[in-house]
């Protein structure tokens, strides 16, 4: 309907700037071409359209980044990104400089869980090396960016693995463990999928013993069998629609599994109850333009019920991808948010 | 970080009744936001995208459309207006179809613009690039320790080879060689490393009757490249990739000559053949000009190879002939040697050559020395052939920077990589046959390394005319062949996909293609190690033809003959004379002429 189209062309235009709706709109329609109606994707197109940039041992704006190969069987990659090693003489290798800890104070780790609804981006991917460096610079904070397997070709539970086998080699990395009492301090963050992923790498870790210091989930991506009332009604109005949202929990979810499974709705008819588990504290960042928000409010929720500590930040304006470029209130506000719960939880 | 710091913004030309350039933005101002995500827009044409945008999403209802969009070929996705043009184009090629921002009449608007700020973190498009290798750390701490430990003593050793001292550099060389015996040699730098010591060794002590190009064994280069031909997707890559552009320029020609700067054992050009011959409409009459050492042992190498191609040709009914052109170095190569014919489609053929025509840079900084390199030269006649296509293919390293330290580190790492990608791919490929295979696996590994580790030898121990691995990054290829007068052909995503699945068949999970710009880059465990890219001339760039290039080609319905050209030799002016030689039935044929 030509006439609805127009209307929600309109309302979105309203409340991005005009680089930003350029950027999600490309987005949008690219990944368009790339899912197919048999649940199959076409990751060629999709690579070869994903812009990305190499990783940079010299500093850039105070960050240095570089890649590394956590699990050879798997090929399991990630880019890290640190404060420029102090005082680099000429004659130091860059290697050297890269894996010493930043600073002797305590400092934070973030591992970070790229989005793109568990099937686009990489950790290279530019939009995401600029978020990561900005956590950098941020926070003081090493950032580790998982390369985790993708859906279609890889489903459930692979992201969740690769995300643990992550936290699990930062915890034996002697570099990243800061301060007098050489702790790792480590934060599960995420954008979209990679909220989703933060989670349950989390309940991982409570399970496992290992301490996470606080999870940071923005714009994360859970869901649910039945329809809510903000999927219904922001349905195709701010670049995403309930069908691309079904069609990433198809192609991520177990064949024949339905959204009630406990990845896409950890406090649905089939989630894992958490109250026994000294589960971390979380920052959870939710967009009001974004149709999956009640979903995001009922996770909230969820953890509150749980007896855990969970702190919810509500942009009424902003739509998805809003952290993407540094050109809102949105972006300068949540970024102080998170910096403030890094800092403070330290 | 406050919102103090911001100062001024720069955007305040974005607004939306002003969209007819304010005076404060120039026209052409790159968006540096979106530049931060990888997309070159201008400021001024952000509401021509966006609008195009919009009618790209309104003529992509359906799924078919959806389909059909997805068959498309994309160039170079970091220009999204062009992009997103093309895409209309395809999709929505209706000319009546307003996408001038002055005609459509929307009077709805684009965000308050005064909550835009400007960008704190500007990735810049130079910056200066060390490669560090994605090294395996999943090993014990003691492990990693000594990887690391060994990098810094071959670092700091090369440091004091540098300065000149040679007493601490040889004394550091010692410890090295006990720090290797602490680590895996296996993989990665542990691997590598050796061969970098050895290096190291035979600079800080040359043999007293050290061979020209310092080093490796003394084995035949034609099969040490096929050895490595096969053991990795790196050359496989790099002409599969140029013979699809060469392929593309074709298109339309029916008299085609290819010209190898380096022809070997010809690998690429049997499925070039092939692939004319499939051709709708006919093969073309297909030149092949190889240009290659000549032969120490009385032996017509490049003969025999124009030979073997003719033989292939001439089965799948490809009217061929094919030339040799013998010469020590490339520069002594002149265009008139490969008797271009009014008419013909040219396509230049570089792979892992261009470097060798660069000489030391003039300053750290990398400016050009102001006097004219023989790679000048060379490209001043390759643009003078008035190519359609011009591929060239390199290693995405700059082994070619000023300090010997500097040149030294990237190679530990680029190669670290390589030989990495070496041992990982091999053990992930298509896995045919039992042990016999993998013995020969390993064999095929082993001369690979043996190929390679002539180029690091190359790097770490010669100067002068005598260096010829003289790598350098992509972003200074272009910068040079802008220079010269080329203009890039991008590579389009049916090529990535291509390749891209060629590489899943048959190799290791590791390996990345990657699309930058227009040009392909195949890498390891996401570096880049490898480029490909393609060229035509500009038309205003090209010299006016050299009348001795236009001979006509000989009468090919004649049996066996004996012309001769005269050939200049390039270091004595000896005249030789050559025979041509074809074959009976299709007029394929080779020749030689020596240089």
């Amino acid at each position: 309907m030509a006439g609805s189209n127009e209307v929600n062309a309109n309302e979105c235009r309203m409340v991005v700037p005009l680089n930003t709706w350029v950027l999600i709109s490309n987005f949008k329609l690219a990944y368009n071409m790339l899912r197919r109606p048999d649940g199959t994707f076409d990751r060629h197109l999709a690579e070869f359209l994903d812009r990305k940039v190499p990783a940079n041992a010299a500093p850039v704006n105070g960050v240095a980044s570089f890649d590394i190969l956590i699990d050879r069987t798997n090929n399991l990659l990630a880019r890290i990104y640190r404060p420029a090693p102090p005082n680099p003489s000429p004659a130091t290798t860059p290697l050297a400089d890269l894996h010493r800890s930043p600073s002797p104070d305590p400092f934070p780790v973030i591992i970070f869980f790229h989005g793109g609804s568990f099937a686009h981006s990489s950790p290279n991917t530019a939009i995401y090396d600029s978020l990561c460096r900005r956590f950098v610079s941020l926070c003081g904070a090493v950032v580790i960016s998982v390369d985790y397997r993708r859906s279609p070709e890889y489903r459930y539970p692979c992201a969740y693995d690769d995300g643990w086998a992550a936290l699990k080699w930062a915890s034996t990395e002697p570099w990243l463990h800061g301060g007098k009492d050489a702790k790792l301090r480590v934060f599960l963050a995420g954008d979209s999928s990679g909220g989703n992923i933060a989670h349950h790498v989390a309940v991982r870790a409570a399970e496992s013993g290992i301490e996470v210091s606080g999870n940071i989930l923005l714009n994360p991506m859970f869901g649910g069998n039945h329809r809510t009332e903000s999927e219904k009604r922001l349905d195709g109005k701010y670049f995403v629609t309930i069908q691309d949202r079904d069609w990433y929990w198809k192609a991520y979810l177990p064949e024949g599994a339905d959204r009630d499974h406990p990845a896409c709705n950890p406090f649905g008819p089939n989630g894992v109850n958490l109250e026994e588990l000294p589960f971390t504290k979380s920052l959870v960042i939710v967009a009001g333009l974004d149709l999956v928000q009640d979903w995001q409010l009922a996770y909230a929720d969820g953890l509150k019920n749980a007896g855990k500590d969970v702190k919810l930040i509500y942009r009424e304006q902003a739509t998805i991808g809003f952290y993407l470029l540094p050109n809102t209130d949105h972006f300068y506000d949540v970024m102080e948010e998170i910096k403030n719960f890094v800092t403070s939880n330290l | 970080m406050s919102r103090s710091d911001l100062g001024t913004d720069p955007y305040d030309s974005v607004e939306d009744d002003r969209w007819i350039a304010s005076a404060s933005a120039s026209r052409g101002e790159i968006d540096s936001l979106l530049q931060g995500a990888g997309y070159r827009v201008c400021s001024t044409d952000l509401r021509h995208v966006a609008i195009g945008l919009e009618q790209l999403e309104s003529a992509m209802v359906g799924d078919q459309c959806v389909a059909s969009s997805a068959e498309a070929i994309h160039y170079n996705p970091s220009d999204l207006t062009a992009w997103v043009d093309s895409m209309l184009s395809e999709l929505a090629p209706d000319p009546h179809l307003p996408r001038h921002p002055h005609i459509t009449a929307t009077a709805n608007t684009w965000a308050d613009p005064t909550q835009q700020r400007p960008s704190l973190h500007g990735l810049e498009n130079h910056h200066q690039h060390r490669s560090v290798p994605a090294v395996s750390l999943q090993s014990m701490d003691e492990e990693e320790d000594a990887a690391i430990r060994l990098v810094h003593l071959l670092v700091s050793c090369a440091d004091y080879v540098q300065r000149g001292d040679s007493e601490m550099a040889g004394s550091l060389l010692g410890q090295t060689r006990l720090a290797l015996a602490r680590v895996n040699t296996g993989f990665g730098i542990g691997k590598v490393a050796g061969y970098f010591v050895d290096a190291l060794c035979r600079r800080l002590y040359p043999p007293p009757l050290s061979a020209a190009g310092g080093g490796g064994s003394a084995a035949n280069p034609e099969i040490l490249h096929h050895h490595f031909y096969e053991a990795c997707p790196y050359v496989k890559f790099a002409h599969f990739t140029a013979n699809q552009a060469i392929l593309e320029a074709f298109q339309g020609h029916d008299r085609v000559h290819v010209v190898d700067f380096n022809l070997m054992h010809g690998l690429q050009w049997p499925a070039l053949i092939q692939a004319l011959a499939l051709r709708p409409g006919g093969p073309p009459l297909l030149r092949l000009t190889g240009v290659g050492p000549p032969s120490p042992d009385g032996r017509d190498a490049l003969r025999e190879v124009g030979l073997r191609l003719a033989e292939l040709a001439r089965s799948v009914q490809v009217r061929f002939a094919f030339r040799g052109v013998a010469a020590t170095r490339l520069e002594h190569v002149r265009p008139w040697m490969f008797q271009v014919a009014p008419g013909e489609a040219v396509a230049v053929n570089t792979v892992l050559q261009l470097h060798r025509l660069l000489g030391d840079r003039a300053s750290p900084e990398g400016g050009d020395a102001a006097a004219a390199e023989p790679i000048d030269t060379v490209l001043a006649w390759i643009v003078g052939l008035k190519p359609k296509i011009v591929t060239v293919v390199e290693q995405e390293a700059d082994h070619n920077k000023p300090s010997f330290l500097d040149r030294f580190t990237e190679a530990l790492f680029y190669y670290s990589t390589m030989f990495d990608s070496l041992e990982g791919g091999r053990a992930g490929g298509s896995h045919r046959g039992g042990h016999h295979h993998h013995h020969h696996q390993q064999q095929q590994q082993t001369v690979a390394e043996a190929y390679l580790q002539r180029e690091m030898c190359n790097i770490v121990c010669c100067e002068g005319a005598a260096r010829v691995e003289r790598h350098e990054p992509l972003a200074r290829w272009r910068d040079r062949l802008g220079r010269a007068g080329l203009r890039a052909v991008h590579l389009g995503s049916n090529a990535f996909k291509q390749a891209s699945m060629l590489l899943t068949l048959f190799s290791g999970e590791g390996y990345c293609v990657e699309e930058a710009d227009g040009c392909l880059t195949l890498g390891w465990h996401g570096r880049p190690l490898i480029s490909a890219s393609a060229w035509r001339a500009d038309d205003d760039a090209a010299l006016p033809c050299d009348h001795q290039t236009l001979l006509v080609l000989q009468d090919h319905s004649s049996s066996v003959t004996s012309g001769s050209n005269n050939v200049v030799d390039g270091d004595d002016h000896h005249l030789r004379q050559h025979s041509v030689v074809r074959n009976n039935d299709t007029g394929s044929g080779s020749s030689c002429s020596r240089v």
